[in-house]
């Protein structure tokens, strides 16, 4: 029983990470006022590219940088189609999102059916053995770490640094701002791309950490869960790392009831996430003076920079 | 205003005076040839014979009756599909949960054909065809009371209602309806012949998934172009405050908006199951909830413009196989032009609605 | 000339271009194959493959192929077969169960097509299945899983409960009971054939709850076996030697080899001499082997595996001998009696020991 938990809390971690890397690629995005829904088919082009990229080099590290900057790049189309052609965000991102998966089937196939050793896990401080927490807080892989740095860095970013105010400030009234003086196109370009290239990492870690191969489906809905937590997290970094350990905990949830020997039909467990997701997403939003005081104002309109 | 360090020419938007309804079928046939070229660079990339594979795609498929029938057979679905979604996205209501209800729908008429499995009546059809409109309309309904009552996002309650519906899907289809006499495999017995559509030519499958996405495209044209409820859609997208100022209410176009696009998905669902599936199974559609709402933007949101966009996409559908058959290209490469379609009709929608004009720093405007 | 012109002529010119590019060959027999999964290097798909591939080195130029891979089953393979069947091929190679109902529909409206179907149990005129006796490869196995496993738990992470799954769970259990009488079976049903997320969260759950040896039954690609691995557990696999993904603890790698039966069902067809019936291929017939076994088995251990392997071939023994109880209680097969084909075929029990109930 204590193995069980053992082995749920320590998956909830690895099971997290793509989650929240896309999350909060996705919290800049739409800070700056850009609805970007293509982070599933741009996890999944990181993933392939990351994955082959990693198997060629048996490099850990070109292999995630490769795949951010795959991401990246798809990003930057999307940025194009919203920010220059004025598209419909939710079509561009719909587009775009298809774009991606058909590039990583694409890319990947190649190397469907190779696996790669996955990330190694460190061994912090040396104290993986302590008994319990050891393992869980010491001896996890290197984007878990990197993921909490994120997830810090952003959320100070955004509380306190004038990079910050000015993203924020793009998001909630872009007409004010670029009368100011500021470029609002180009900065929602930056915030979108950064949005791509941590999408990017959370997607070759699914490939190169957690699931150590490539498949098409490989990323199974988490970009789409991801947008879900921006919204559930309020557009706070703290909240939505918050929902994606929830998330990541839920999604270990099914075989962990099989192991303890509950008789859950495991389609019902599978659709646990969703459901949360909607719940949740309802409750949230219920309070529509909060989602407004909270939400970006301009997220999603179309922004003319002759106004 | 602060000068900028690099003196690079602006964009100017002036909004076209002549717009006329060629610039927007330009604009997609542009896409076409746009997505068409890129295709063709790609293949050769890829080491393909572009022209084989051309081929394969667009002339293959309309060389025999079979192909012909298969272009059919696919139209069917995405025209009812995408009708339905666009009553809603030209109201601003972004139903992206196709998908689930399509397959709702046809749940609801394969519990109703297992349940009737040896009748003989006529009405079994019917009745499916209503079920499963009822069906794909409640999914949708739930995203809409959600949006209506708590303002929950119906783009993200829709996609989590489809993943939903799927596993559900395989819920039934591993248990409580699973054939008995089928090896323990996940799916369900045959369906009657009551309860399942003939083809409308023989020797090629086209059914009446097809008739019904022609009266859904009949329905939708009068509907949107004629009548004042499409009239009050329509406003309440471009215009929402004006709408409400008016008395178009938001509300009603929220429900309105998702039931239309849950009922024809529901429908086009029991196309699917009493058609060429005959039964219940984990797989039932190959994404036509999602590339329905390519068809839907690619059509410019317009009932007739959607019936080309329909046969389009189609035919990228049969293409593809054509492609993957004889020309071993993957269906990755079928997806790709798919989304690429859209890309590019989206880059280049504006122009049908600008004019776009460069302004140098110096102030001048060259004409 | 206007611009629009000019842009007709060339469009005009393209399709003249395109209608000649794509003229297929003629002469040559068609033979199509449709597989479930990615091919790869091993797996299922591949092994099929292989099996076209022989058909290929045997008949040469007389022969051209169709292929589809990754097609899963349900519409997509439905237009798939049908797309096939317009090209007028010879014979079709249906790589999947899932494939039945449609290529039956198919195969009674184009009865001048021949079709052998993967794990089926329905024949007709022109429809005709080909299965392996994995089950005695799983009965091997079993034998080298009981002997090194220490918790006595094996897991199965398997893809459905059909009758041909449920036989090699069979299999592998009696043949671990064989040496190791108290070992017990837990079963994880992914309900798909090609799902590696699914796949491999099944295995960590199987590990969590103490079993030490894996058995990856019809995952085609090889994540089980790589998960098996890092997490340290002995691992045996389906279709092909995927001992390189685990170097350190792969325990046995059930082989399957098509090469005979494709070939003979390809020059019938092409002949015209086609039958639709069952094929049940055995290691007798050279359809089933067992490839690298581990060397963590100790030598008299490994003498008990190579003399199993020796006896199956040669006929004189079968994994299903009883006597044998099922997980209910029930006496199924009496000490002595040998389970006969067609039950056995479509068998729908599970022996004792096997923990984890068929779904209902």
């Amino acid at each position: 029983m204590m193995d069980t938990l053992m082995f749920i809390v320590l998956g909830t971690l690895g099971a997290t990470t793509p989650l929240l890397f896309a999350a909060l690629g996705e919290l800049v995005a739409e800070r700056s006022g850009v609805l970007n829904l293509s982070i599933e088919g741009m996890m999944a082009t990181g993933a392939a590219v990351g994955f082959a990229v990693t198997t060629l080099t048996h490099s850990y590290g070109l292999g995630f940088l490769a795949g951010a900057l795959a991401a990246g790049a798809l990003s930057l189309a999307f940025g194009v189609l919203v920010l220059v052609c004025l598209a419909n965000q939710v079509a561009a991102g719909l587009a775009i999102g298809l774009l991606g998966l058909g590039v990583s089937a694409l890319v990947g196939k190649p190397f469907e059916g190779n696996t790669v050793p996955p990330l190694p896990k460190l061994n912090v401080l040396g104290l993986t053995d302590v008994p319990i927490i050891g393992p869980i807080l010491f001896g996890q892989d290197i984007l878990v770490y990197a993921g909490v740095a994120l997830l810090a860095i952003l959320a100070w970013i955004f509380k306190r640094t004038r990079l910050g105010l000015i993203i924020r400030a793009v998001g909630e009234a872009p007409t004010v701002a670029r009368d100011v003086g500021y470029p609002v196109i180009g900065i929602r370009f930056g915030c979108v791309a950064f949005g791509g290239l941590l999408a990017g990492i959370g997607g070759t870690y699914l490939s190169t950490a957690y699931t150590a191969l490539w498949t098409e489906g490989l990323v199974a809905g988490r970009g789409w869960i991801a947008v879900a937590l921006v919204v559930f997290g309020s557009w706070i970094p703290l909240r939505i790392a918050i929902g994606a350990y929830v998330f990541g905990a839920l999604s270990l949830l099914e075989l962990s009831i099989q192991a303890l020997g509950l008789d859950v039909p495991s389609q019902f467990l599978s659709a646990l996430p969703y459901v949360t997701t909607i719940v949740v997403l309802a409750v949230i939003s219920r309070d529509a003076t909060y989602l407004r005081l909270n939400r970006p104002v301009a997220l999603g309109k179309v922004f003319r920079s002759d106004g | 205003m602060r000068e900028g360090l690099l003196n690079l020419p602006r964009l100017k938007l002036e909004l076209r005076t002549d717009r006329s309804r060629f610039a927007v079928v330009g604009v997609s046939l542009m896409a076409v040839i746009a997505s068409f070229a890129v295709g063709m660079i790609l293949l050769a990339i890829l080491g393909r014979s572009p022209m084989r594979v051309a081929n394969a795609f667009f002339i293959q498929p309309f060389t025999s009756l079979y192909g012909i029938g298969e272009i059919l057979l696919k139209t069917g679905p995405l025209l009812l599909v995408a009708q339905g979604l666009a009553v809603g996205y030209r109201a601003n209501v972004w139903n992206i949960g196709a998908e689930g209800q399509l397959i709702v729908g046809a749940i609801a008429a394969g519990v109703l054909a297992l349940y009737f499995d040896s009748s003989n009546s006529i009405f079994l059809l019917p009745a499916m065809i209503i079920v499963g409109a009822l069906a794909g309309a409640a999914w949708a309904a739930i995203a809409a009371f959600l949006r209506v009552r708590w303002n929950a996002n119906e783009i993200l309650t829709t996609f989590m209602l489809s993943s939903v519906a799927l596993q559900l899907l395989y819920y039934l289809v591993t248990g409580p309806l699973r054939d008995p006499h089928g090896q323990n495999f996940p799916q369900s017995a045959l369906f009657s012949d009551a309860a399942l559509f003939g083809t409308l030519i023989p020797g090629a499958r086209a059914n009446t998934s097809l008739l019904l996405g022609l009266a859904a495209t009949l329905i939708c044209y009068v509907f949107m172009q004629h009548s004042i409820h499409g009239f009050r859609l329509i406003v309440s997208g471009l215009a929402p405050r004006a709408a409400r100022y008016a008395g178009f209410g938001e509300a009603r176009a929220v429900w309105i908006g998702l039931i239309a696009g849950g009922v024809c998905a529901g429908i086009a669902g029991v196309g699917e199951v009493a058609g060429p599936i005959g039964m219940l199974q984990r797989v039932l559609s190959p994404g036509y909830g999602f590339a329905a709402i390519i068809v839907a933007f690619l059509g410019g949101l317009h009932p007739i413009g959607i019936v080309f966009a329909a046969v389009l996409m189609a035919l990228l559908y049969v293409g593809g196989d054509f492609a993957l058959v004889s020309a071993s290209v993957p269906n990755a490469f079928a997806t790709i032009f798919q989304s690429q379609l859209l890309v590019f009709y989206l880059a280049g929608a504006l122009l049908a609605v600008y004019r776009v004009r460069l302004i140098w720093r110096s102030g001048q405007v060259p004409t | 000339m206007t611009i629009t012109q000019r842009f007709l002529a060339i469009a005009f010119a393209l399709a003249i271009a395109m209608l000649g590019a794509g003229s297929a060959s003629a002469q040559k027999a068609k033979i199509g194959v449709i597989y479930p999964s990615p091919i790869g290097e091993l797996g299922w798909a591949h092994e099929l493959d292989v099996g076209r591939q022989a058909i290929a080195d045997k008949l040469g130029d007389k022969v051209e192929f169709l292929k589809a891979e990754n097609i899963p089953e349900g519409p997509d393979a439905q237009r798939i077969m049908n797309q096939m069947a317009s090209e007028n091929p010879k014979l079709i190679i249906l790589g999947s169960f899932g494939y039945m109902n449609d290529g039956l529909r198919l195969a009674a409206t184009r009865p001048e097509i021949d079709f052998i179907h993967a794990s089926g149990y329905k024949t007709t005129q022109n429809f005709g299945w080909f299965l392996a006796r994995n089950y005695e490869s799983a009965y091997v196995a079993g034998l080298a899983a009981g002997y090194v496993t220490k918790s006595k738990i094996l897991g199965v992470v398997a893809a459905y409960p059909i009758p041909e799954v449920l036989a090699m769970i069979n299999g592998l259990t009696l043949g671990a009971q064989k040496v190791n009488p108290d070992v017990t079976v837990k079963v994880v049903w992914l309900n798909s054939w090609f799902d590696p997320n699914k796949s491999q969260e099944a295995a960590r759950s199987l590990v969590a709850q103490k079993a030490d040896v894996l058995y990856s039954l019809y995952q085609d690609t090889p994540e089980v076996v790589s998960l098996a691995e890092q997490l340290g557990v002995y691992v045996i696999s389906t279709s092909s030697d995927m001992s390189k993904h685990a170097p350190k603890w792969y325990l046995a790698g059930p082989h399957v080899n098509w090469s005979k039966f494709f070939v003979a069902s390809a020059e019938a067809a092409i002949a015209g001499t086609f039958k639709g019936e069952g094929y049940w291929g055995g290691m007798k017939d050279g359809c089933v082997s067992v490839v690298a076994i581990s060397h963590d088995l100790k030598p008299d251990q490994r003498k008990v595996v190579d003399d199993a392997i020796a006896a199956i071939t040669a006929g004189k023994f079968h994994p299903m001998t009883g006597p044998i109880t099922s997980q209910d209680g029930e006496l199924k097969l009496k000490a002595g009696e040998v389970m006969a084909d067609p039950p056995l075929l479509g068998i729908n029990w599970l022996v004792k020991g096997v923990e984890t109930r068929i779904p209902k």
